[in-house]
């Protein structure tokens, strides 16, 4: 049985009709084309599919659709502003963070959750703050940079 | 900036602001219209026979639109292996894409397309299967015990190779030892962990040609092992070249069995198939085979290793893969060539097993071997009172070497003593102490591991492709147009191959593109894997580039009326050397060459240039590299052990490694610091389990499947470059990706017993085996 | 996430709503608040049958409040909120502090108290610090309503004693007495772990360093459920805290516990490091009261 969702998703106003079992994450990739946001694992532990509800991380796949009706959705593709990047995005370039990239936006939707309550993270604050961010190719150093970088500490 | 001054700069990445926004290039976003969604139906047996199966139910759900069984798809055995041609006259062809012969615990017996995954996912729940079950074995040593159940018809023993090799007499070379060492070593199954599922959109076209997109290492690869497999020409399938994708590590570097079903399915139906794997999928698919090795030396009292005799086990799983080419890579990078020893034996067994099959793997048999070798030395020096340093360098091989791969080579570049050299000096090794001597309960060590020999590239191997290509363009804005079938699987290869192609060309790295390419596009390349990319396709886009600026040359010496010999370009600009004040702008050649022979003046037509200079300024190359340039690596690892609960903890790394040159210093520490990640895993957590009475993985998510998350990994990681300058690299350069993930297992087993005095032989070193080596439990 | 079965995904607003669905598809309910482990008992076999999908989050159940005698939190308060309750920097809540600190900040921020309750998974950290704080749960049907201490909640592994349709509505955590402090201690792979054991404690100390009212809870996979351990309460009450009074209490567990061998370690290995991880923790407890 499928029913109304209302969401807003970086600022635009979506109405559909969902199943019970969509998740927040197949509703963001195959119903709004939110490419950003990756199926990494499926089961809420590696982290690619991390996205703002009502400004606080979650795992889009552990996340029933239906269940965040009436709330107000941030993907990667709301960060920045216009062609301005977030100040994260942009020190994920510099630092040299990025490597195959499947993890790079959900970890930064991680981070920016961690500098909208933490300004001024010192090292242990990031690296507990993306503990359920998986990487596979950075072994975390330069994520870590970037994110002292973007923080300005 | 432009030209060879680019060599050794840390370029942004020019993939870097696209990932960071979302990342459209990933093939899981490859979305076609009218596009089916394919699902597998996978054996929950190990070993079984499939009597029936009765597909009607499911043929009758709505939304369904085709269903695959065994006696659907063409029954031609194939090799999954991307890199050696399929119809090797020894390579193992054992696999189906469906057949009625279960091996392992997940092996696809039937697969479903249908309009959502969803209703190919209720399909499968409707197909009954009739099994016939069969005994299965799981440990390759019974595997090979006589009454042992057989998994292919004509393998004897389940062996499916054992290759083997002597050089000198060891029998000899022991009894002129002092000492004698003898070691068992296990390694576990780990899997690559790549983020991206493996996925494939396939569209079969009314002519029946095929059009593939596919999250893999290898696109021609995939092209001739799908044409293999279906029993059709090669030409009838277009692999398209991902923009990137979202890793590998060698989990990509096969055909799966989802591309040849999705290909069947989408010529059934006529409509695109697209197959996304789960992750409990991508855990089954692929692994590093684990490998028991029993390992013998013989070393004189001065610590001069006098022979060595070895025999490897490799559990293969269900399939052979690429079981048959990591056994030999094993025994030969990993055991036999690193250190001079004049009387070597070795023999390596490749067994089948009801286990999942294997894969490849960064280090492709050599983390294996690494442990164990360098386990030992450590045991050696330990029992001999010998310096690790001095002992491995007094039996290392040197500059100037005969290449011990082939003898024809020579060792042109090595920095081995260098890099232990200076990561030693880094660490403080002169400031470790006895094993076990420090008190409390947390207990600090420090350790180190090293690999010699390794590879840039197949060069050499048997049987395993290794020539590449590139075609270079240049367009009229003064930009150029790198294509290559070269995948960039993370590691970095398009920014390393934009400032080669830069660099050669003498423009700015921001002028050159990695353009979209396809099997159809571009020369023939080998995958990326076997640390390679720099230098082999480094090498073919340097050659497609220097004919692109000879082009240049010819064109810009008749206008500059110089001789081509004389002229170079710098910042995009063409000088006569020596006469700086003669040049001319890059894009003015370009307009020459581009611009119609008749130009039409408000005087009149006149001829623009001569017609010779016509034609879009282009260079191509197919080229297999003139050699093998070993790189070298040593690592160190300081830890600290909790002596209550056996836990270990990184504290720092030191990494050192002869790349030949550094292209890119930012790219290639990211290279080391995730290598370690990958070898700290292995080293102590990663293990896939199976359940030991029916095969089922029980590790097939990530929150059993443990691996170091950023709270695990070392604060300190240091990377330090020995730049040897290898003649016959591009600028100097070899490789660099895989020897990070070979060596830190043994760096830290080593770092484990210099706090704590016991010696683990086993991965990976979990706390509990921490602790019964301590006899604590 | 698949469920097969699943046909609807229900947002009651009200205990009649509630009854209303819990009518129509009865076992074929699951009652979900942050929903962030459906997926973990569905990928090992445990949930089948499930039709319905209940989110509990629309019925008010979100509520807070604190006075004299302690906190009453609503079943749907996610970890983070918990982790801003009024006194919470308090050492005698440092077992929940803790707890709390365990899972990534993407599950604190869905993952909820009565949820991490009701999962009845021994793995969780969070459970075993408020069966250390004496936490009672208040249930309700939509007829009815009860309260039982926690510990009385769980009957095994995955199962506990809530009737079909019975839900958590809130938790009251009693405000501890005055020089108490609680710790708890997680061994874990990595840091988006399930607890290999976890182990959770608390103390009052007088100023002569005498305990009273201890609590030792033992979770992970120390037992099917998390449990209390009489024995290493009875060795701590009353007598003055010291390394050597650790040792005997972490001793003492040794004949409660029924330690599970499974694929991440054997029972041998949790029934030694649960003796090491009650030592600490009531190290730990009492380092914060110093």
């Amino acid at each position: 049985m499928k029913k109304t969702l209302v969401l807003t998703v970086n600022g635009e106003r979506h109405e559909l009709q969902v199943s019970a079992d969509a998740t927040l994450l197949r509703v963001l990739r195959d119903e709004l084309g939110l490419y950003g946001t990756k199926r990494g694992c499926d089961t809420s532990a590696c982290g690619c599919c991390t996205v703002h509800v009502d400004g606080n991380s979650v795992y889009a796949c552990a996340v029933y659709a239906l269940s965040v009706d009436g709330s107000a959705v941030t993907t990667i593709e709301g960060l920045g502003n216009g062609d301005r990047l977030d100040p994260l995005q942009d020190a994920f370039i510099r630092a040299g963070a990025v490597q195959c990239g499947y993890c790079t936006c959900g970890m930064i939707m991680s981070a920016r959750e961690l500098l909208a309550g933490t300004p001024k993270p010192d090292e242990e604050q990031i690296r507990h703050a993306i503990a359920g961010n998986l990487c596979r190719c950075t072994g975390y150093t330069k994520i870590v940079d970037a994110i002292k970088m973007a923080a300005g500490s | 900036m432009g030209g060879a001054d680019l060599i050794g700069k840390s370029v942004t990445r020019p993939d870097a602001l696209d990932k960071v926004t979302g990342g459209r290039g990933y093939p899981v976003n490859v979305n076609l219209p009218g596009m089916l969604h394919g699902k597998l139906l996978r054996s929950p047996y190990a070993h079984a026979r499939v009597r029936r199966i009765d597909t009607s139910e499911a043929q009758r759900l709505p939304g369904v639109k085709a269903i695959l069984t065994a006696r659907d798809v063409p029954q031609i055995p194939f090799c999954p292996v991307y890199f050696v041609p399929s119809d090797g006259e020894t390579l193992i062809r054992d696999m189906l894409i469906l057949g009625d012969h279960v091996r392992f615990a997940g092996q696809p017996v039937a697969a479903v397309a249908a309009i959502s995954e969803a209703i190919a996912e209720a399909a499968l729940a409707l197909i009954d299967v009739d099994y016939e079950e069969l005994p299965a074995v799981f440990d390759p040593e019974q595997a090979m015990a006589d009454g042992a159940p057989q998994l292919h018809d004509g393998v004897a023993r389940n062996i499916a190779k054992n290759p083997s090799f002597e050089f000198g007499d060891v029998e000899a070379g022991f009894a002129e030892a002092d000492h004698i060492f003898e070691g068992v070593y296990q390694t576990q199954r780990v899997h690559t962990c790549y983020m991206e599922p493996r996925v494939c959109v396939i569209d079969c076209d009314r002519d029946g040609h095929f059009t593939v997109h596919s999250s893999m290492q290898h696109i021609f690869g995939l092209r001739e092992k799908l044409a293999y497999a279906l029993g059709i020409d090669e030409s009838r399938v277009t692999v398209m070249k991902p923009p990137y994708i979202g890793g590998g590590f060698g989990g990509k570097l096969d055909m799966g069995y989802i591309e040849p079903l999705a290909a069947l399915l989408s010529q059934k139906t006529r409509r695109p198939v697209r197959i996304e794997q789960t992750r409990y999928e991508d855990f089954i698919c692929t692994t590093r085979n684990p490998i028991k090795m029993w390992l013998k030396t013989g070393v004189k009292a001065d610590g001069t290793i006098t022979a060595r005799q070895a025999k490897s086990i490799l559990d293969s799983g269900a399939h052979a893969t690429h079981g048959a080419q990591v056994i030999m890579v094993h025994g030969l990078f990993g055991m036999t060539f690193p250190y001079r020893c004049p009387n070597k034996k070795w023999e390596g067994f490749t067994v089948y097993t009801n286990n999942i099959i294997g894969g490849g793997y960064r280090g492709y048999g050599a983390p294996q071997g690494c442990f164990a070798v360098e386990s030992q030395i450590d045991e050696i020096c330990e029992k001999l009172g010998l310096d690790p340093i001095e002992f491995r360098i007094r039996n290392a091989l040197r500059k100037g070497d005969p290449h011990p791969f082939n003898p024809a080579w020579t060792l042109n570049s090595y920095g081995y003593e260098e890099a232990l050299r200076r990561g030693a000096e880094r660490i403080g090794w002169a400031t470790r102490k006895p094993a076990g001597s420090s008190s409390g309960v947390r207990k600090r060590g420090i350790g180190v591991g090293t690999q010699g020999i390794w590879v840039s590239g197949c060069m050499g191997f048997p049987d395993i492709y290794e020539h590449t290509g590139a075609i270079v363009k240049l367009n009229r804005d003064g930009t150029a147009d790198v294509a290559t079938g070269t995948v960039d699987i993370g590691s970095g290869a398009i920014t390393a191959l934009s400032q080669i192609a830069a660099a050669e060309l003498g423009i700015g790295v921001d002028k050159v593109r990695l353009v979209s390419a396809s099997t159809d596009t571009v020369p023939f390349d080998a995958p990326t894997h076997a640390s390679r990319v720099t230098y082999s396709s480094g090498l073919a886009i340097k050659a497609a580039a220097a004919e692109a600026k000879k082009r240049v040359f010819e064109i810009a010496a008749g206008l500059l009326e110089a001789n081509p010999d004389d002229l170079e370009m710098i910042d995009a600009q063409v000088r006569v050397k020596g006469s700086p004040q003669s040049s001319l702008a890059l894009t003015e050649v370009i307009r020459v060459a581009e611009t119609p022979f008749i130009k039409d003046t408000l005087a009149g037509p006149r001829p623009s240039s001569p017609p010779q200079y016509k034609g879009t300024i282009m260079g191509s190359s197919s080229l297999a590299p003139p050699e093998n340039p070993s790189p070298a690596a040593a690592m160190f690892a300081e830890v600290e052990v909790d002596t209550e609960t056996g836990q270990v903890k990184v504290l720092r790394c030191v990494y050192a490694h002869d790349l030949g040159r550094l292209i890119n210093p930012n790219g290639a520490e990211g290279q080391v610091e995730g290598g370690i990640q990958q070898g700290l895993g292995y080293a102590l957590m990663e293990n896939l389990v199976f359940d030991q009475d029916n095969g089922a993985c029980l590790s097939a998510d990530f929150l059993d499947y443990k691996m170091p998350t950023a709270v695990e990994m070392p604060r300190v990681i240091e990377s330090i470059f020995v730049e040897t300058n290898e003649p016959s690299g591009p600028f100097g350069a070899k490789s660099l990706s895989e020897q990070c993930v070979t060596v830190p297992a043994a760096a830290i087993a080593a770092a484990v017993y210099n706090a704590i005095g016991v010696r683990i032989t086993e991965l990976p070193i979990t706390p509990e085996r921490v602790l019964r080596a301590l006899g604590k439990l | 996430m698949a469920l097969p079965e699943l046909k609807e995904f229900c947002r009651p607003q009200s205990a009649a709503e509630l009854s209303s669905v819990f009518e129509t598809y009865a076992d074929g309910a699951l009652f979900v608040a942050g929903g962030t482990f459906v997926h973990g008992l569905e990928a090992r076999g445990l949930l089948s049958g499930v039709q319905a999908l209940v989110d509990l989050r629309r019925m008010g159940l979100d509520t807070v409040s604190a006075d004299d005698r302690g906190w009453r939190v609503g079943a749907t308060v996610n970890f983070t909120r918990l982790g801003k309750m009024p006194g919470i920097d308090a050492p005698a809540f440092g077992a929940l502090r803790d707890a709390l600190a365990c899972p990534p900040p993407q599950i604190r921020n869905m993952a909820t108290i009565g949820g991490s309750i009701a999962a009845s998974v021994p793995f969780f950290d969070v459970p075993a610090a408020l069966l250390a704080l004496d936490a009672v749960v208040i249930t309700g049907t939509g007829v009815a309503s009860r309260e039982l201490p926690l510990a009385g909640v769980y009957t095994g592994l995955f199962t506990n004693s809530l009737a079909p349709g019975e839900y958590i509505s809130s938790v009251f955590v009693p405000r501890p007495a005055a020089r108490t402090a609680s710790a708890y201690l997680k061994l874990e792979t990595n840091a988006n772990d399930l607890a290999l054991i976890g182990v959770a404690v608390r103390v009052t100390m007088d100023a002569s360093r005498r305990i009273s009212d201890p609590r030792v809870v033992l979770g992970g996979g120390l037992n099917a459920t998390h449990i209390r351990s009489a024995a290493a309460e009875a060795v701590l009450k009353g007598a003055t805290a010291s390394e050597e009074l650790f040792q005997r209490a972490a001793e003492a567990i040794g004949t409660e516990i029924k330690p599970m061998s499974d694929h991440r370690c054997s029972a041998e290995y949790r029934a030694a490091m649960g003796k090491v991880y009650v030592r600490r923790a009531l190290q730990r407890a009492i380092d914060r009261l110093v």
